[in-house]
C-alpha cells in the first residue's frame, strides 16, 4: 500500500486510476464458503490498487465509513465491493461513494454471495479461487470505468391503477390524495372485488359492503381519480415517468333513463358468478344491490343480442368497444385473487350436493340473512363438518396436482380464521347445529383472530386433527344413514383414532389463488414467484416494488392476505408511487448506448436490429465541412439492451458503463487460471 | 448544532421509535421531501431487528438488511436522528404537535465523538452486555455494539466509578461527566409511533423454570448465539459452554396462554424456531433440533414452504403442551410434556438445551404522554383496522410495526410505508383542505345534476 | 505550571462528583474489586493448562455459568483466548500477550 502518489498526476487529463476493493463477509454468508482474507490479500497486488480491505458487513454505517475515509484520505477514485447480489446493494454503494464527492458510476458491484459463496457450499478452495476470479475481472472492469450522467426525465404525474378490489381502491384514493392524478380500470361492470362478497368480516365483524362502500364513495368523488368499469389494459410501452398505456372499454350498454325498468324486464338468465352459481342472475344485471357504478350493466358474453323488452319496447342492446390511450408514470398491479375451485370429486365437490366451499357458503348465508334454521339442498342441517386446507399446503407427489399440473404448497393465510369466524356465525345463528372442524394446523395469528378460535372452542365446535399427508375423505352416506355424507379422518387428538362425522353439510376452506394475468405479465414484464403469486423484488427491501421501475404490486395479486393486509399494502404502494412521481422528475441509471461518430460509418446495421420506438436513428452530421450519416441515440427510449452493439461492424457503438472494452478485460480476467494464487489451506 | 436546527428547520413529522418500521416510515416521509425527525430511546437505531442473525424466510443476513437502512437514515438530508432520547410530553396546537424531548445525558460530546472506542479499551469495569441479552461483556463506556448507529459512544453513570481513565484515553477528549440532561422541543404537523414490543420475560411462567435454569434460554437470547458478532462466537450454552447436541423449541412459551393473560399469537414464535432449529443445524450438523409446538403458523408467504424445508431437514415437530421444565445434575433441562399426537400421553425428555419461544409483548405505553389507548391485547388500539390500520383514534397520529400488534418484519414494513401514506396524506390533506373542500362540493353538485 | 493547576482543579471536579455519585460509586467500585480477583484467579486457572468451563469451576469453587461470564468479557478484551476443544467444550487458554 505504497503511498507515492505525485501530487501533480491528480491535475492531469488522464488521472491516475486509484483502485479501493473491498471484499465483504456478510455477515458469515461470504466469508463462511469463501477466505475473504485471501481474497484481500491477493487484490492487494493487482495494478492499480490502492487498498484492500475487508469487512463483516460493508454495507453498514461503519463499512461505507471506510470507503469514504479512503477516498478522502487515500485519494481513491474507483471503488469496487464483492458483496451481495447488486440488487440488493450496489445503489447503496453508489450513494456511499457520491457522499465522498466522486462519480456514483465510478463503483462496481460483484455478487460474491449469490455468484459464489451460496452455490458452492463444502468447497472453500473451490470458492476462494472462483472468488479471486471473480474479483479480478470486477478490477479489470474497475480500471476502466468512466464517469456518467444520470438520465433525468420528467414524470407524468399520473398512476394507473389496475383493479378495483379493496386493494385498488385504496391505492387509487391515497395516491390522490398526495395530488397524483390516478385512473383505475377494473375488469368487471363493477368495483369492490372479493371483499363485496363478504358478509361480516374478521376481525372486527363490521359488514363488508358497508365498509367498503364508504371507501368507493371517496374514490368515486374524489376530483383527481378517474374510474373506467368493464375495462382491461391492452397495450404497455415506455417506461418510469413515461409509460403508454393502450385500454380497451366495453360499453356499459344501459343509460340512466332505462336503468330501473331494464331490471324487472323479461330476459334470459345466467349463473350468478356473484353467489359462486348458488343462484341466476339476469344477463343484464348489478352486482349486488348497492354496488358501483349503480347503472346496471349488460354482460357481453352472455347477452344473445337479442331484444328485451323494456318499458313496453323491444330493445337492442349494442356493445362498442371503446380503445383509448393513458400517458402514465406509474402502474400499481392490484388484480387480486381467486378462490381454490376444487377438482370435481375432491371432498365430493361437485358430486354430492352437499358438499360446498366456504365462500358458496358465506354467499349462501347472505342471501336470507333473517332465516333462523339452515337448510340445504331442502334439508335441513343439523350437522356441519368444516374442512380447512382445500387446494392450499399440498405436497407435490403426495397430492393430486390440479388440472395444470400445479400443486399449491402455500398456506392461504385466511381461510383459517375466516373458517372459525364462519364457525362462530354459524354458532350464533343456528345454536342447535353440530359443528365439527377438521385441521391441521390452526393458522389464527393476526390481531383479534385467536379470539373467534378460543370463542369456537368454547362455543363447543368439535375440533378433529388430522395429519398433513392423511387428509379427511368425503364419502356419501349408504342408503338409509340419518345423513346424507360422511367425513373420515384419523383424528391425532383422539389418539389417532379413525373417526366418521355423519354430516349435513361439509364446507369447504378453499385456498387463494392468484387471477389469471398472464397478458399483463407479460406486457409489463413483471414476474411470479413459485406460488404463482406477482412477485416482489426483495420481501424486506422492496416489499412491493417490483423488478420493474415504476411498477408496483397492491393487496392479494402479490400473495394471500386479509383486508387489513391488503389495505396496508395497499397504502405502502400508494406511498412508493408518491415517491417516484412526487418530485415531478425519475432518474434512469444511463445504461444506454452510445455511437461513436468517429467510428460510425452510418451503414444502419444497428437500426434495423433495435426493437425499441425512436431509440436510434440516422441523422445527418457534419464532420470536417462534409455532411455524413451517424446513428444517434435518444437515451430516454433505449432500454441499453445491447443489440445494436453486437449488429455494428465497426465496433462505434457500446453500453455506457458496460462497455465492449470492460467485457474484454473482465473475460481476459476470468479465463485466468488462479489456482497458483491459492496457498496451501492453514 | 441541535439548536441550531431546531431553530431554523421546520420539522413535518416526528417518528418515535427507529427500529426497522419506523426507520422506513421515515424514509418513506423523507423521500417524499418531508422533514423528518426521529426520537429514539436507546443510543442506536436498530431496534430488534439489528440483534437478529439471519431472517425468515429469505435467511439473508439480518445486518445485510437492517445496517444499510439505518444508513440510510443517517445520511438522508430530510432525517434529523435524536438517539437517546425520550418524549416527555405531547401539546396539541393550531399548527399540529410540539413535542418536548429529553435528551438523556451520554456523559460526552457527541458531536465529537468519533466512535474510535479507545475509551471502552480502557475502562476497568466489565459490565454484562444488554445487546446481548445479558450473555456478553461491555463496559461502563462503549459504542453500543459494532454497528451501531450513530457511532457514538455512552457512558453508564449507573457503573461507572468515575476513575476517569476514559476521559485521558479520548483522543479527542470528548468526556464530560457532569453533563446534564437537557430539554428541547419539536413541533410537527404528525406522529408516527412505532415503539415496537418487548418479549416475553424469561421468567414469566414458573412451570418453565422461571429463569432460573441457565440452560433454558429465550428466542432473542438464541439469536445472538447465532449471530456472527455473537457473545460466544459461537452456539454454547449460558451454563457451562458446553455445545449443545440436543436442542429443543417449547413454542406459545408466554403467548396463547390465558394464565399470563396474552391470549393472542405472537406472529413470529414458530417462523423463527423454524428458522433458528435451519440455523443450528447448519452449525451443528449433529445436533438433534425438537421443537414442541401446538400448531406451527407457517402463514407468510413462502413460510409453509420454509416449514417444509425444516421438517425435511430432519427437525422434529412433535405436537404437544410442555407442561414443566426441570433440570437434571448436569444441568440438562427436562422437559415434560402431554403429546397429542400420540394419545396425550405424557413424557419427558432431557435435552442438552431449551429454547422458549417467548412471545411479544407491547413495550411502551401510549396513553400518558400521546392519550391514545391500547386494545385488550396491549398493544396501541387501532379503531378501523380493515380501513384505516395506521389510524389511531387521535387525529394526526399514527402507529406502525410491532407497536400495533405482533408483526414480522415483512408486514412490519409494509405498514411502515402505510403509516408514511397515512401521515403523508394527512399533511397534504390539510394543507389544501379548502381547495379540496371546493372541488368536493363541486363534484357533489355535478352528481346532482346528472 | 498551568498543567499543574489544571491538573488539581480536575481532581477536585472528580471528587466533586464522586461525592454526587457516591452510592453507585461505592457499589461499582466493591463490583471491580472482586471482579479483578475472579479474573486473576481465572487467569492463574489456566496459565499452565487450557481448561474448559467446568474444569475452571472446579477449581474455583464458582458456579460454572458465573465463570462462562468472565471468560466471555475476558475473551471480548483479549486476554483470554479459544485453544481447540475438549469433547462438547472449549478450552480456554491466556491470550498471547501483545508486547
Ligand atoms: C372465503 C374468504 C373469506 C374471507 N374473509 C375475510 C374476512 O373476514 N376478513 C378479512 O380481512 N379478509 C377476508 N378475506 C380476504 C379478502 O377477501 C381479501 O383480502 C381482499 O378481498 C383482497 O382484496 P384485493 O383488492 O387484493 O383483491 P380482489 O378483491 O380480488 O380485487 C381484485 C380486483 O381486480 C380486478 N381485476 C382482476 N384482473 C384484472 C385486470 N386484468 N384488469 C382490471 N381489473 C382486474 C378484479 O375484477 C377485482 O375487482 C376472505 C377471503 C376469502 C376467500
Ligand atoms: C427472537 C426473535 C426472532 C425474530 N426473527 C425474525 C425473522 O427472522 N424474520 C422476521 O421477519 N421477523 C423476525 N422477528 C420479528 C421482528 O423482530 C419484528 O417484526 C420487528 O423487529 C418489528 O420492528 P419494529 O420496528 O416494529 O419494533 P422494534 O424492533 O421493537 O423497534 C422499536 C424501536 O422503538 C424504540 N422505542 C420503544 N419505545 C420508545 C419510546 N417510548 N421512545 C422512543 N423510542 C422507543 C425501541 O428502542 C426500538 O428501537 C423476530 C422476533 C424475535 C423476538
Ligand atoms: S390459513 Fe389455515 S386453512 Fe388456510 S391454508 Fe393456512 S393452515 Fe390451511
Ligand atoms: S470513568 Fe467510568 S466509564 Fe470512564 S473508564 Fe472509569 S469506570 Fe469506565
Ligand atoms: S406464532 Fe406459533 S409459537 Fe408463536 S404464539 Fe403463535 S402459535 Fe405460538
Amino acid at each position: 500500500m505504497s503511498e507515492s502518489t505525485n501530487p501533480k498526476k491528480k491535475e492531469e487529463k488522464d488521472e491516475e486510476v486509484r483502485i479501493g476493493v473491498y471484499t465483504c463477509y456478510c455477515g458469515g454468508n461470504i466469508s463462511d464458503a469463501v477466505d475473504c482474507e485471501h481474497v484481500k490479500k491477493v487484490m492487494t497486488d493487482l495494478p492499480n490498487v490502492v487498498v484492500s480491505r475487508t469487512d463483516m458487513s460493508m454495507c453498514s454505517d461503519a463499512g461505507q465509513a471506510l470507503i469514504e475515509k479512503d477516498i478522502k484520505e487515500k485519494g481513491i477514485n474507483r471503488v469496487i465491493v464483492g458483496a451481495c447480489a447488486p440488487s440488493l446493494h450496489e445503489q447503496t454503494f453508489r450513494g456511499t461513494v457520491a457522499r465522498a464527492g466522486l462519480n456514483p458510476y465510478l463503483y462496481h458491484h460483484v455478487g460474491l454471495r449469490e455468484q459464489d459463496s451460496w452455490v458452492s457450499h463444502g468447497d472453500y478452495r473451490g470458492a476462494t479461487c472462483k472468488a479471486l476470479n471473480l474479483m479480478t475481472a470486477g478490477v479489470a472492469k474497475t480500471r476502466l470505468l468512466a464517469p456518467l450522467e444520470p438520465i433525468r426525465l420528467e414524470a407524468e404525474k399520473h398512476a394507473l391503477v389496475i383493479g378495483g378490489g379493496v386493494a385498488g381502491l385504496r391505492t387509487a384514493l391515497d395516491t390522490a390524495r398526495r395530488g397524483i392524478q390516478v385512473t383505475l380500470i377494473e375488469k368487471s361492470p363493477f368495483l369492490g372485488g372479493r371483499m363485496a362478497q363478504l358478509g361480516k368480516v374478521f376481525p372486527t365483524d363490521e359488514d363488508a359492503c358497508a365498509t367498503l362502500d364508504k371507501l368507493i364513495q371517496k374514490v368515486a368523488s374524489h376530483p383527481k381519480v378517474t374510474i373506467f368499469t368493464q375495462a382491461e389494459v391492452t397495450g404497455v410501452s415506455g417506461y418510469v415517468g413515461d409509460y403508454q398505456i393502450k385500454i380497451l372499454q366495453q360499453s356499459r350498454g344501459i343509460n340512466n333513463d332505462i336503468a330501473e325498468a331494464v331490471l324487472d324486464a323479461d330476459m334470459p338468465k345466467v349463473p350468478d358468478a356473484f353467489n359462486y352459481g348458488l343462484t341466476e342472475r339476469k344477463v343484464i344485471y348489478k352486482a349486488y344491490p348497492g354496488c358501483y357504478p349503480p347503472t346496471p350493466a349488460v354482460d357481453w358474453a352472455h347477452y344473445n343480442g337479442e331484444p328485451i323488452i323494456v318499458n313496453g319496447q323491444p330493445t337492442i342492446f349494442y356493445n362498442k368497444p371503446k380503445n383509448f390511450d393513458l400517458k402514465v408514470g406509474a402502474i400499481v398491479v392490484a388484480t387480486g385473487f381467486k378462490p381454490y375451485e376444487p377438482r370435481a370429486g375432491e371432498y365430493g365437490y361437485k358430486e354430492l350436493p352437499e358438499v360446498v366451499t366456504l365462500p358458496q357458503l358465506i354467499r349462501y348465508l347472505e342471501l336470507d340473512k333473517t332465516t333462523r334454521t339452515l337448510t340445504w339442498a331442502g334439508r335441513a342441517v343439523n350437522d356441519i363438518a368444516l374442512i380447512h386446507c382445500v387446494g392450499s399446503r399440498d405436497t407435490e407427489g403426495v397430492h393430486e396436482p390440479q388440472a395444470d399440473g400445479q400443486v399449491n404448497n402455500y398456506c392461504s393465510r385466511v381461510c383459517c380464521t375466516a373458517t372459525l369466524h364462519m364457525a362462530n356465525e354459524l354458532r350464533e345463528r343456528f345454536p342447535d347445529t353440530n359443528i365439527y372442524d377438521f385441521y391441521e394446523d390452526i393458522r389464527t395469528y393476526g390481531r383479534g383472530h385467536e379470539t373467534y378460535y378460543q370463542k369456537a372452542l368454547e362455543g363447543m365446535v368439535r375440533f378433529l386433527r388430522y395429519r398433513g399427508i392423511e387428509r379427511p375423505e368425503v364419502v356419501a352416506a349408504p342408503e338409509g344413514d340419518t345423513h346424507p355424507v360422511l367425513v373420515r379422518a384419523k383424528d391425532s387428538l383422539s389418539q389417532g383414532e379413525e373417526m366418521e362425522v355423519a354430516a349435513d353439510l361439509v364446507v369447504l376452506a378453499v385456498g387463494m389463488m392468484p387471477t389469471q394475468v398472464d397478458e399483463l405479465v407479460q406486457m409489463l414484464k413483471i414476474s411470479r414467484g413459485v406460488d404463482r403469486f406477482l412477485a416482489e423484488v426483495h420481501p424486506k427491501l422492496r416489499p412491493v416494488e417490483t423488478a420493474v421501475n415504476g411498477v408496483i404490486l397492491a393487496g392479494t395479486a402479490q400473495g394471500p392476505m386479509t383486508i387489513q393486509e391488503s389495505v396496508a399494502a395497499a397504502s405502502a404502494a400508494a406511498v412508493k408511487v408518491a415517491v417516484l412521481l412526487g418530485q415531478g422528475e425519475v432518474q434512469l441509471d444511463p445504461f444506454v448506448a452510445y455511437v461513436d461518430p468517429e467510428k460510425c460509418d452510418g451503414n444502419g446495421a444497428c437500426i434495423e436490429v433495435c426493437k425499441y420506438e425512436d431509440a436510434i436513428k440516422m441523422e445527418t452530421v457534419t464532420i470536417n465541412g462534409k455532411d455524413v450519416k451517424r446513428a444517434v441515440v435518444t437515451p430516454a427510449n433505449c432500454a441499453g439492451c445491447g443489440g445494436c452493439v453486437s449488429a455494428c461492424p465497426n465496433r462505434a457503438i457500446d453500453i455506457q458503463g458496460w462497455t465492449l472494452d470492460q467485457y474484454d478485460a473482465m473475460v481476459d480476467a476470468i479465463a485466468l487460471d488462479l489456482w497458483d494464487l491459492m496457498e496451501v489451506p492453514a | 448544532m441541535m439548536e441550531k436546527l431546531l431553530n431554523t428547520l421546520k420539522i413535518d413529522a416526528l417518528v418515535v421509535g427507529g427500529g426497522i418500521a419506523g426507520m422506513q416510515s421515515a424514509l418513506d416521509l423523507a423521500d417524499q421531501g418531508y422533514q423528518v425527525a426521529m426520537v429514539e430511546k436507546e443510543a442506536s437505531i436498530g431496534g430488534k431487528m439489528i440483534a437478529l442473525s439471519k431472517v425468515f424466510p429469505t435467511l439473508d443476513c439480518c445486518s445485510c438488511i437492517t445496517t444499510p437502512k439505518m444508513s440510510a437514515v443517517a445520511h438522508h438530508e430530510n432525517i434529523h436522528l435524536f438517539t437517546y432520547c425520550e418524549v416527555q410530553s405531547v401539546e396539541e396546537n393550531t399548527n399540529g404537535f410540539k413535542t418536548t424531548v429529553l435528551q438523556k445525558p451520554r456523559y460526552l460530546d457527541a458531536d465529537a465523538c468519533t466512535g474510535c472506542r479507545m475509551c471502552e479499551y480502557v475502562c476497568p469495569i466489565d459490565l454484562r452486555n444488554p445487546f446481548d441479552l445479558n450473555m456478553g461483556a461491555t463496559r461502563a463506556v462503549r459504542v453500543p455494539f459494532s454497528t451501531a448507529v450513530p457511532q457514538i459512544a455512552v457512558l453508564d453513570m449507573e457503573n461507572c466509578i468515575l476513575c476517569g481513565k476514559c476521559e485521558k484515553a479520548c483522543p479527542v477528549g470528548c468526556i464530560d461527566f457532569s453533563q446534564q440532561p437537557k430539554l428541547f422541543t419539536l413541533q410537527t404537523d404528525t406522529i408516527i409511533l412505532a415503539t415496537g414490543f418487548e418479549t416475553t420475560k424469561r421468567d414469566a411462567k414458573k412451570e418453565y423454570g422461571a429463569g432460573e435454569l441457565h440452560n433454558v434460554i429465550d428466542g432473542l437470547m438464541m439469536e445472538r448465539l447465532l449471530a456472527p458478532t455473537g457473545p460466544y462466537g459461537r452456539i454454547i450454552r449460558p451454563g457451562d459452554g458446553k455445545e449443545p447436541d440436543s436442542i429443543a423449541y417449547v413454542q406459545c412459551a408466554g403467548s396463547r396462554d390465558k394464565t399470563l393473560g396474552v391470549e393472542y399469537c405472537s406472529r413470529v414464535c414458530c417462523m423463527y424456531a423454524i428458522k433458528q432449529a435451519m440455523l443450528i443445524s447448519g452449525s451443528l450438523p449433529l445436533a438433534d433440533i425438537t421443537i414442541y409446538y401446538m400448531d406451527i403458523r407457517a402463514f407468510g408467504k413462502g413460510y409453509e414452504q420454509f416449514f417444509q424445508n425444516a421438517r425435511a431437514m430432519g427437525v422434529e415437530f412433535v405436537r404437544g403442551k410442555v407442561a414443566k421444565i426441570t433440570q437434571d445434575d448436569h444441568q440438562n433441562p427436562v422437559v415434560r410434556f402431554e403429546s397429542t399426537d400420540n394419545g396425550s400421553k405424557v413424557s419427558e425428555r432431557t435435552h442438552d438445551l431449551v429454547v422458549l419461544s417467548t412471545g411479544m409483548l407491547p413495550s411502551y405505553d401510549t396513553k400518558p404522554v400521546y392519550r391514545i389507548p391500547a386494545g385488550d391485547d396491549g398493544f396501541v388500539y387501532v379503531p378501523e383496522p380493515n380501513s384505516a390500520p395506521c389510524v389511531t383514534d387521535r387525529e394526526g397520529i399514527f402507529v406502525t410495526g410491532a407497536a400495533a400488534g405482533p408483526m414480522d418484519i415483512v408486514d412490519s414494513i409494509v405498514m411502515a410505508g402505510a403509516a408514511a401514506m397515512e401521515s403523508a396524506a394527512y399533511m397534504s390533506e390539510k394543507q389544501d383542505q379548502a381547495e379540496i373542500h371546493e372541488q368536493a362540493e363541486e363534484s357533489e353538485m355535478e352528481v346532482a345534476h346528472v | 505550571m498551568n498543567k499543574k493547576v489544571e491538573a488539581r482543579a480536575r481532581a477536585e471536579k472528580m471528587k466533586q462528583l464522586r461525592k454526587e455519585h457516591k452510592v453507585t460509586v461505592k457499589r461499582t467500585q466493591g463490583l471491580l474489586k472482586e471482579q479483578k480477583r475472579i479474573h486473576r484467579d481465572i487467569c492463574l486457572t489456566i496459565r499452565d493448562t487450557p481448561k474448559t468451563i467446568p474444569e475452571i469451576a472446579e477449581v474455583m469453587e464458582m458456579p460454572s455459568h458465573e465463570v462462562l461470564w468472565h471468560i466471555t468479557a475476558l475473551k471480548k478484551y483479549d486476554v483470554v483466548a479459544e485453544e481447540g476443544m475438549c469433547g462438547e467444550y472449549v478450552l480456554y487458554t491466556r491470550a498471547e500477550e501483545e508486547a
